[in-house]
């Protein structure tokens, strides 16, 4: 009976790709690249291929500019540029990897970075290149270390610095000046409140989405968020208790708007319309406000952002990974490194809201130039330059904080602002629910 | 069987002869394509078992796993399963899942098709009105939503007709609360389903035969007489199809709650939906696929038991 033959074949043929793929599912470790450290030959040429994270199509003339200038600097090498769209990048990434098909420098945020640092895909680019350290600024550097190892795997790449926005029209109405913005969080809330008085609900002071303020409001009081061997959140002290009832007045004092509080309303239309007076601490922001809200674009100053205790921003750096496996290892460092020197990150920033890391880049007077004062666009890029040299990153959120950490905390936050659960019942909640999520993690 | 080709008797012996020697030289000529239907079948089975069984199966064996979203995972039973029983915010999901449905559900299955009923009349200008009430379906949710929350927000229209009215002192807090704010959702739901099934009702209303109407009218019923006992039974079987499709759509929300309530599912996540808390527990580096792959398999199973009431209902009816 050929029919039931056929169908048997053709049952186990599913059953067999079913259980194939069944074990294929999920990540093995078997696409890590646990060879040694590439070693450098002195000959740059070959082909090697080239990721950036979402630059098309607005940055193309940009990047193939620098692509162009390369290979005519250095003839025998060929780069292919391959561009991802931000959405499922990541997950791009980790397929590559799996199917050892890394391209050899890959653009990474810093996510992405942990993830393949963590996995050891990366090359040491100070062993590779051990004069490329004095090039950047040093918390950018930093940012590319792996606890326990001696390496740095990764080129720093463009940034954009935690600035302070603020309407001074409506901060004047309040009674505050604008030459003297707060910074420290306390005084950020002092400031709410005389805003939130005198308002008279006709605009709010900041956003109250707790989501965006923690944890580094708290990182800003000197609430520790971590004990120090990294295994515990320990940030339940009265700080940060006090951090929530102050929130929670300020919240009923209509200091920020209502539905601010689950982030489903949008800020740049509150801060574009005039009913806000915080806005974003981004530049690129005030570069919106420019092109769709012009008078409150006039009225909007910028300021170093608030930082309290820490006396620095944090930074998060896009960077450049080489990969641990390439085969033309010359060709990709002298490449990683042409697309992060100072020129050309310049160059970039010209073209885009964002800063170097290179610190011959930000040396550039188009960073240190204020003009008259007057144009905020101009002054949030001197202080956000300024920042950026000094930023650390112990401002930075600690990797440990994961988005199942933020929710839980955010969650109970949302209880204590709103004046459902008491502030030190919350803390002590959200300490509890991180640490599970912590154990959990670290269990698997 | 179907008949035979009506050819001529010459041509019908030919092709028997044929037919007889093929039979003869190769017993199996017949059978030997047996796999034909299988290979029209094939592009359709393909995309099937790849799209919808595959990833089903997969998400079974998931959900047996403790796969987290950078890490294939080891075989943990039935761990996943017991962790969402035991788990407050799988049962606050869950409840508001069913809440949704029992609200939602009723509501699209009567309110359509009293809307039907209505525009159902050969009235001038008609054509007008059931484009109206269709429009909201066109509409993407995102808009849908965004328009919602501009009329429900503290300092939004309906808020500030109310305190202008002097019907409440305070804003109703219409999104800031996590019951009201699933209570906001299911309207958006509703307003937005009232048109989609109002189409459907259409169809069904114009295979009711006038002449029950008529005879109806002939044994002296008024028009809600007519209603409830020609009407009614009438549509009966587009109503349970309504209902479960509603109720599939219900447990499967999540786009209402989310432009609503934000990312966090409303205040405190009070307002989250089983979908809601599935993409929660997934999403991230630190994303526990193996977890979610458990609540989406429960999930799964209540939108089983929902379609089989509906079944069921429907046959009971067909008796």
């Amino acid at each position: 009976m050929r029919h039931t033959r056929g169908i048997r074949l053709l049952t186990s043929g599913l059953l067999l790709a079913s259980l194939l793929a069944t074990a294929a599912c999920g990540l093995s470790a078997s696409g890590e690249d646990t060879s040694g450290e590439p070693e450098r030959t002195g000959r740059i040429a070959g082909q090697i291929t080239f990721r950036t994270l979402q630059l098309k199509p607005n940055f193309t003339e940009y990047v193939q500019g620098v692509i162009d200038a390369f290979e005519k600097e250095h003839p025998d090498v060929r780069v292919k540029w391959e561009d991802v769209p931000g959405e499922g990048y990541n997950e791009k990434l980790v397929a590559d990897a799996q199917a050892g098909t890394l391209p050899d420098v890959v653009n990474l945020n810093t996510d992405s970075f942990q993830l393949l640092a963590d996995r050891g895909m990366l090359a040491d680019v100070a062993a590779l290149d051990p004069k490329a350290r004095a090039d950047f600024v040093p918390g950018a550097w930093d940012q590319y270390r792996l606890p326990g190892r001696s390496g740095v795997y990764a080129y720093p790449w463009y940034v954009t610095p935690e600035i302070l926005t603020f309407n001074a029209r409506l901060y004047r109405a309040a009674g505050l000046d604008p030459d003297k913005p707060p910074t420290s969080v306390e005084q950020y809330f002092d400031h709410a409140e005389r805003i939130a008085d005198r308002s008279g609900g006709r605009y709010a002071a900041f956003m109250a989405d707790p989501q965006g303020r923690l944890p580094g409001d708290w990182q800003k009081m000197g609430v520790p968020i971590l004990d120090e061997r990294r295994d515990a959140f320990v940030f339940d002290t009265p700080k940060a208790v006090e951090w929530v009832e102050r929130m929670r007045d300020l919240y009923a004092k209509g200091a920020m708007p209502r539905e601010s509080l689950t982030g489903s309303q949008d800020i740049n239309q509150l801060y574009g319309s005039g009913r806000l007076v915080f806005g974003p601490g981004s530049p690129g922001f005030i570069k919106d406000i420019k092109d769709n809200a012009p008078k409150v674009y006039r009225e909007t100053a910028v300021a170093p952002a608030v930082t309290g205790k820490l006396g620095h921003i944090g930074i998060y750096t896009q960077s450049l990974g080489i990969r641990k496996g390439t085969r033309h290892v010359d060709a990709a460092v002298e490449f990683a490194k042409w697309v992060t020197n100072g020129p050309n990150q310049v160059a970039f920033s010209k073209a885009a809201t964002i800063y170097p890391s290179n610190s011959r880049g930000l040396d550039d007077p188009y960073f240190s130039d204020r003009g008259d004062g007057s144009d905020p666009e101009t002054v949030a890029r001197v202080v956000g330059a300024e920042q950026l040299r000094e930023a650390g990153l112990d401002a930075n959120t600690p990797v440990e904080w994961t988005n199942q950490v933020g929710d839980a905390v955010n969650r109970e936050m949302h209880r204590a602002i709103k004046g459902d659960v008491r502030p030190a019942d919350a803390v002590r909640r959200a300490q509890e629910a991180a640490n599970r999520i912590l154990r959990n993690q670290r269990d698997r | 069987m179907s008949p035979a080709p009506r050819t001529s008797p010459k041509a019908g012996r030919a092709a028997r002869r044929r037919a007889a020697r093929a039979q003869e030289t190769d017993h199996g000529l017949v059978h030997r394509r047996w796999w034909t239907p299988y290979l029209f079948l094939l592009p359709g089975l393909a995309m099937v078992l790849t799209f919808s069984l595959w990833p089903f199966v997969n998400t079974v064996v998931l959900s047996l796993t403790d796969a987290q979203i950078l890490r294939g995972g080891g075989f943990v039973g039935l761990d996943n399963y017991r962790r969402a029983l035991g788990d407050p915010a799988f049962w606050t999901a869950l409840t508001n899942s069913v809440l949704y449905t029992a609200v939602v559900v009723p509501a699209l299955v009567l309110m359509p098709l009293a809307l039907a009923v209505l525009v159902e009349r050969k009235v001038p200008g008609i054509g007008f009105f059931r484009s109206a009430y269709y429009t909201p379906v066109i509409a993407s949710a995102v808009v849908v939503g965004l328009m919602w929350q501009w009329l429900l927000r503290s300092d939004g229209l309906v808020n500030t007709v109310l305190v202008r009215l002097r019907v409440v002192a305070e804003p109703v807090p219409f999104l800031t609360d996590g019951t009201l704010l699933l209570v906001s959702a299911m309207i958006v739901t509703i307003w937005k389903g009232l048109g989609y099934y109002m189409v459907f009702y259409l169809a069904a209303l114009g295979n009711v035969p006038r002449s029950l109407h008529e005879a109806a009218a002939i044994d002296g019923a008024g028009a809600l007489r007519r209603f409830l006992h020609v009407t009614i039974p009438s549509v009966k079987p587009m109503m349970l199809l309504v209902g479960t499709l509603s109720a599939i759509s219900a447990l499967r929300v999540f786009t209402e709650v989310y432009i609503l309530g934000g990312e966090s599912g409303g205040p405190g996540g009070d307002s989250r939906t089983l979908p809601f808390l599935i993409r929660e527990v997934g999403l991230g580096f630190a994303g526990e696929t193996g977890y979610a792959a458990a609540i989406s398999i429960l999930l799964f199973l209540l939108t089983l038991v929902f379609s089989l009431l509906g079944r069921r209902l429907s046959k009971g009816d067909e008796r």
